[in-house]
């Protein structure tokens, strides 16, 4: 009996040849992979970017159209994102909180914009918004531009990033349970308090996770935006979109820089991300519960 | 404060939680919910609390219609299973959250503030924890926390919903007599839900047991022990030995009734184990049954005997005191003679109880 247990437990920890090549192989596929499909390109885009030197890298960017399509960007961000905040913690309250009619339809709803295809969500807006769409001509009497003008990017931009922050939000939610907010309404709080006092502290990692996610999408759309867009150099024109349009203008030095900021933002949210997770262990909710109870 | 519940009734689609349900607890009296799971007796806790509306019925506190009044207007301190403290705050915060939201015309300037929950936790034996987090501490001292937490607004009721039961044997039991003393001192008016009979008996000034959404019984501890209402109060508190028989004896004449037939009918008979007699020779005065010592439990206080009947399914148990085992020196197999000190009897269907005189058969 125990001399079997010695031989499997020395048998685990002490991996057999063809383990040992099994393992080599696979990790040795992993990282050739990560190599060619991710490592490389990201390179390429800052070798080209600075292929001119630093003087012309810092050109390109300080062209006046750039500029303008990098502060877009940061504005359909600093909308959309808290809209989607705002939208997220409502949603997730209302789902973990409450028993209503329709509550499973809701949360299938939120994954819509992750299933359609963003040029498909661009589309939509268009013929919602456009000037042959549904509120076309009222909004055309009324003088309101929003498809080809901010407006249009802004929405479709909520539109794509609005599931980020309730996705997060809701398994969270769902794993602590309620009893610190009926804790809390007992002891005489209000509503307001119940939340900024006990909700809110309890969910802010998981909502900051969310929220980087958001945002980090929100800055990269180009599929629904450039439909709703209409390209104006300078107007409407935001980050992504104004890389293409230099890239089809055979402006290579240009787009790549122009990327290059663009791949910084991707580099800087993946570091958050990452530094949200080891300091809460906000994605191991499932084994914090457990250790719990 | 009192609480006045009157004709409660819930229901979650078609499972009736709460049927008609009525009692009275009296200003600074503890009270003691009792039954197993899905009896309501949390439902009800949580109606009295304001978490759940009745779908019929009304709740008065101090004589006052509180039905429609939400929870955190109730002046009630409530303590949960799973202590539900707040996570992110320190022990000190936890206690001292009641009063911080209070409304800024009756909140506490923030040195009494200090000073109350300073007291709390002195009263709970956990001053030296206030800085700590809820993490830190054990389940015994986190229920404790939830306590002081729930005491810091002064509440009129205090609610308890099966408070001991995520902790394990040995806290359970210090906590329980630890919550009786603090009773004692503050004399809250109090509401504990358990499943444990032995918590409820033990600490309770008067228990009400649920079965099914049904108030059975409520009495004080001795009273339901010693004259269990029905079949299942009898089941529920300690172990029993069930009889099935048809009654030979006389009834006396208001329980018979008017016809003659009924004087012979089947019933149920309830025996507690330390109330069957055992003996190795035939009694003189009393009717006896023949039974067979199947195994024998000699560790602890009382000797359990696993007895079976011939013709009878269940096995049957006795209890004796060790003097009494030392004596009759039992060994597994060997045939005795069993008879009942006292016995309870209801109809068959567990409706009514029957009166029946001392040392009658089975």
């Amino acid at each position: 009996m125990s001399n079997r247990g010695a031989n499997s437990s020395s048998a685990l920890l002490q991996p057999s040849m063809q383990q040992r090549v099994g393992r080599v192989v696979l990790i040795a596929t992993a990282l050739v992979f990560l190599a060619v499909f991710l490592l490389l390109p990201v390179a390429a885009v800052f070798t080209q970017a600075f292929s001119q030197g630093w003087a012309m890298y810092r050109d390109s960017i300080h062209q006046q159209d750039v500029l303008s399509a990098l502060r877009l960007t940061g504005l359909v961000a600093v909308i959309a994102v808290p809209l989607n905040v705002q939208f997220g913690i409502s949603a997730s309250w209302a789902i973990t909180r409450f028993e209503f009619h329709g509550k499973s339809l809701l949360i299938t709803l939120i994954d819509v914009p992750l299933a359609v295809s963003p040029v498909v969500a661009g589309l939509m807006y268009v013929e919602v918004f456009g000037l042959h769409g549904w509120l076309g001509p009222w909004l055309s009497e009324h003088n309101l531009h929003i498809i080809f003008a901010v407006p249009g990017i802004v929405l479709a931009t909520i539109f794509v990033t609005f599931p980020f922050v309730a996705r997060e939000l809701i398994p969270f939610m769902q794993a602590q349970g309620s009893d610190e907010e009926i804790a809390a309404v007992v002891l005489g709080a209000n509503g307001w308090s119940v939340f900024w006092r006990v909700t809110l502290p309890n969910i802010k990692w998981a909502l900051l996770y969310g929220t980087i996610l958001a945002a980090s999408r929100s800055i990269g759309e180009f599929g629904a935006v450039s439909v709703v867009s209409g390209h104006i150099r300078g107007l409407t024109t935001t980050l992504p979109l104004e890389v293409e349009m230099l890239y089809n203008e055979y402006n290579f030095t240009a787009a790549f820089a122009a990327a290059s900021l663009l791949t910084l933002a991707a580099i800087v949210t993946l570091v958050l991300k990452k530094s949200i997770e080891s300091a809460t262990g906000v994605h191991q909710h499932g084994q914090e519960k457990e250790s719990e109870s | 404060m009192s609480i006045q519940v009157e004709h409660i009734g819930k229901q979650y689609g078609s499972f009736k939680a709460l049927d008609d349900v009525s009692l009275t607890i009296a200003n600074g009296e503890l009270v003691a919910l009792l039954g197993p799971s899905g009896s309501g007796k949390t439902t009800l806790l949580r109606i009295i609390a304001g978490l759940e509306s009745p779908d019929a019925g009304s709740i008065l506190l101090h004589g006052e219609e509180s039905t429609e009044h939400s929870a955190s207007k109730r002046g009630i301190g409530f303590v949960f299973q799973h202590y539900a403290l707040f996570r992110h705050m320190t022990i000190f915060e936890n206690v001292a959250f009641g009063l911080r939201v209070q409304s800024r015309k009756i909140r506490p300037p923030r040195r009494e503030i200090r000073e109350r929950v300073t007291e709390l936790l002195r009263l709970v034996q956990l001053d030296s924890f206030a800085r700590m987090y809820p993490d830190q501490l054990s389940g015994g001292q986190r229920q404790r926390v939830a306590l002081a937490r729930a005491l810091a607004v002064k509440p009129k009721v205090l609610l308890l919903d099966e408070p001991f039961s995520a902790l394990d044997a040995k806290v359970r039991k210090e906590l329980r007599d630890w919550l009786r003393r603090i009773h004692d001192e503050l004399h809250v008016t109090t509401v504990l839900v358990t499943h444990d009979q032995e918590e409820a008996l033990e600490v309770a000034d008067r228990v009400a047991i649920l079965n099914r959404g049904k108030l059975e019984q409520i009495g004080t501890p001795q009273s339901i022990y010693d004259h269990p209402a029905s079949p299942f109060v009898y089941n529920f508190l300690g172990n029993v030995n069930l009889f099935h028989g048809r009654l030979l004896a006389d009834l006396s004449p208001q329980e018979r009734g008017d016809s003659a037939e009924e004087s012979i009918q089947s019933a149920i008979g309830f025996v507690r184990p330390h109330e069957l007699e055992l003996s190795r020779t035939l009694p003189a005065k009393v009717k006896a049954v023949s039974a067979s010592v199947v195994r024998i439990h000699a560790a602890g206080p009382q000797v359990r005997v696993e007895l079976s009947i011939a013709g009878n399914g269940r096995p049957t148990t006795a209890e004796l005191d060790r003097r009494r085992y030392e004596e009759l020196a039992l060994v597994p197999g060997e045939k005795v003679f069993i008879w009942p000190q006292s016995i309870r009897l209801f109809d068959d269907d567990g409706a009514r109880a029957l009166l029946l005189d001392q040392g009658a058969g089975i």
